[in-house]
């Protein structure tokens, strides 16, 4: 059992304020991910967690006991660092048992537990090799060793996989969410990479500007965000984002601009659109469909655009194209050569836009909407006609879920 | 297109390079002058050791030797008459225990400046950076009349304290510099594996500090080695000189020696310093190397 508890959890440094007032709940056996921007604080905090920062105001507690103040050494905590941190002048072997051997522990232990971290990690062969004649990969897998032979309650990885080559990463990412199964051990990972955090997260922190601007599973993160920054940070390329206005017309909802008039779904903003407001409207590329190419959507608004650019990536293929002056990316699932300056009908699919407050960019999804177990939002009711693009005045007043609890910015 | 390598004219793109590198015989003839005036002190020196006193005063100085059986004799009159044994003894003591522990204390000194947050950082280093600034003379007098008043003078530990002292800020100015460029990282993994502090230092910092300590310890170790300014004012005892202040006995108007005995003398003063160069040069060429695994 081992829980990781932020409570109001502030940085400063001098006038600076890295982090703003955390609060978070980190599970038992989760592997927890902080990603975020550069300068958002997500390393700061992971370094209050590790002890190698102080805790400016708040507390921070390991299965309910409070460790502000206690030396990392004795936290229980153990981590892996970007640059591997391994100690250079000693060999893999004596890299491992430098813990073991500080700890005092009976020799026998020290060899057990060395012999299990080489089992799990295919050490084996590099046992008396100093680092500087280890790869990258070999060296992150003796620093994830030396974490693992202080048996810790508690995983820190900061960045670990940000020196290593694209392929070294995919092959090391999957190792570490293998490990981690493996180990049961509570786990919070750092990362700027979106990707990296959508594929080993059970759990997603997404950080800004030393605030939490959303927790969830990855998939509750990437569908429904609850704000306009997140929907652009998770997913790849970013969502598109078109400004607008609330159109009222006989009765049904439209997101309205000069050159866009989208039907906005009841089922999926409930009775949130009043009418006038100004907003922002948000498609993720695989949302704009080129036709033809892609699962055509049921509910599909169709745009003629000519595409500026395409990226052929063999699987697919990105296309820029542009609504007025706002640029959009849509993804070709069924990839074909497409020729610059190609004119192709995009399809809109309105049941998975987004609407974010123009203002505060709040998503306007009700909570009412939103699934439960991360599943895919789909349209709800038959749709009839177009009878259901209408403003419904009969479904709760829930109203869009509103930020975080955490300190005033 | 591709070139036909066959057909190109190899003699012409030949000359053509000569033509770049022209110039190189007028160069390479000032290199050799000014190596000649590099060698022939070493010439004189290598050709003396092996003459006697006679043969030295009567033959030109440059003139090669008629054989090496003298040198034996040189060394002999060279060791009795200087009491080059005790000289030689306090020399490496000063040497090795002085520059030793002055690179310790300044490798504790720059870990503190590297890694230890505390105010008025600079100002310290600033403040051990000062020693090497001003002329060593300056310090003379009132060690003299301080050693005098302490019972310290002409002692073996009043020579250890002064070399310590003097030998500490050069190394501090490279072990910080070089600290400063080890990754932090390592550290924060020390802590976080249970070392305190001083483990830190001990087990993580001062091993990777190999290289630039060995460096500056034989760069100390040789100015203590030929310093004969602090030795000959704090320490003319003949049981406490050292080697080059014992050297000068061979000086003045009571020296009844030749050149080529005072030269043997020099050249077995600095055989230790010259192995010491040779046993630890691997060391000495990396010093400045640094890592960040």
């Amino acid at each position: 059992m081992s829980t990781v508890s932020l409570k109001e959890l502030v940085k400063v440094y001098g006038r600076e304020i890295a982090v703003r007032g955390i609060d978070l709940e980190i599970p038992d056996k989760a592997l927890t991910v902080f990603v975020g921007p550069s300068g958002c604080g997500k390393s700061t905090t992971l370094r209050m967690i590790a002890g190698l920062e102080s805790i400016s105001h708040g507390e921070l507690r390991l299965d309910g006991r409070l460790i502000n103040d206690v030396p990392s050494r004795d936290r229980g905590v153990a981590m892996v660092f970007q640059s591997y941190a391994l100690y250079p002048h000693m060999t893999v072997r004596q890299n491992l048992e430098f813990s073991l051997k500080l700890a005092k522990l009976p020799a026998e232990e020290i060899e057990l537990r060395v012999a299990r971290a080489i089992g799990v990690l295919e050490l084996g062969p590099y046992l008396d090799r100093k680092p500087s004649q280890l790869s990258g990969g070999q060296r992150q897998r003796v620093a994830m060793g030396r974490a693992i032979c202080r048996e810790p309650q508690v995983f820190l990885f900061d960045e670990p996989l940000s020196n290593l080559d694209a392929k070294l990463r995919n092959q090391m990412r999957v190792e570490i969410k293998r490990l981690q199964r493996r180990l049961q051990v509570t786990t919070i990972y750092v990362t700027h990479d979106q990707i990296e955090a959508m594929t080993l997260a059970d759990i997603i922190v997404v950080m800004r500007d030393g605030i939490i601007e959303q927790t969830g599973s990855p998939l509750d993160v990437f569908e429904n965000p609850e704000n306009r920054f997140v929907a652009g940070f998770i997913g790849s390329p970013q969502m598109n984002f078109f400004d607008g206005v609330v159109g009222l017309s006989e009765g049904r909802a439209y997101f309205e601009n000069r050159h866009l008039r989208l039907p906005i779904m009841s089922t999926r903003f409930g009775d949130v659109v009043t009418g006038g407001e100004r907003v922002v409207a948000g498609f993720r590329p695989e949302d704009i469909v080129p036709e033809g190419h892609g699962v055509d959507p049921s509910h599909g608004i169709e745009l003629i655009s000519k595409v500026d650019f395409a990226e052929m990536l063999g699987n697919e293929t990105l296309l820029f194209s542009s609504v007025g002056d706002t640029e959009f990316i849509s993804r070709m699932q069924q990839p074909r050569l497409v020729e610059p300056d190609e004119t192709l009908a995009f399809r809109f699919n309105v049941e998975r836009m987004h609407l974010f407050d123009a203002e505060t960019g709040r998503s306007m999804r009700t909570a009412a909407n939103k699934p439960t177990e991360g599943g895919i939002h789909g349209f709800e009711g038959k749709p009839n006609g177009s009878g259901d693009y209408r403003v419904a005045s009969d479904r709760g007043d829930e109203r869009p879920r509103g930020g975080n609890s955490t300190l005033p910015r | 297109m591709t070139v036909a390598i066959q057909d190109l004219d190899f003699e012409a793109l030949a000359a053509k390079q000569q033509v770049v590198q022209k110039g190189v015989p007028v160069k390479f003839i000032f290199a050799i002058f000014i190596s000649a005036i590099w060698l022939v002190p070493f010439y004189y020196l290598i050709i003396s050791v092996f003459k006697t006193t006679e043969e030295y005063s009567v033959n030109h100085p440059l003139s090669l030797p008629s054989g090496i059986t003298p040198v034996f004799g040189n060394a002999v009159v060279a060791w009795q008459q200087a009491k080059m044994g005790a000289g030689l003894l306090n020399s490496m003591l000063y040497g090795v225990v002085g520059a030793g522990l002055a690179v310790f204390f300044a490798a504790l000194a720059s870990y503190g400046l590297s890694r230890i947050d505390f105010r008025r950082k600079n100002f310290w280093f600033m403040l051990i950076f000062a020693g090497t600034v001003f002329p060593f003379q300056m310090y003379l007098i009132p060690l003299f009349f301080g050693y005098q008043k302490l019972g310290i003078l002409n002692s073996q530990l009043g020579m250890l304290l002064i070399y310590t002292a003097i030998c500490i800020p050069f190394p501090v100015l490279v072990l910080r510099n070089y600290m400063n460029g080890l990754s932090r990282e390592m550290d924060e993994a020390a802590r976080m594996d249970g070392a305190k502090e001083f483990s830190v230092f001990w087990h993580i910092i001062l091993p990777n500090c190999r290289g630039p300590m060995t460096a500056t310890f034989l760069l100390q170790f040789t100015w203590i080695w030929n310093d004969l300014l602090f030795s000959t004012v704090l320490g003319n005892r003949t049981e406490v000189r050292s080697i080059m202040n014992a050297l000068q006995v061979f000086q003045g108007s009571y020296s009844s020696t030749g050149p080529n005995v005072v030269l043997t003398a020099t050249i077995i003063a600095s055989v230790p310093s010259v192995l010491l160069f040779f046993l630890l040069r691997r060391h000495f060429m990396e010093g400045m190397r640094v890592s960040s695994i």
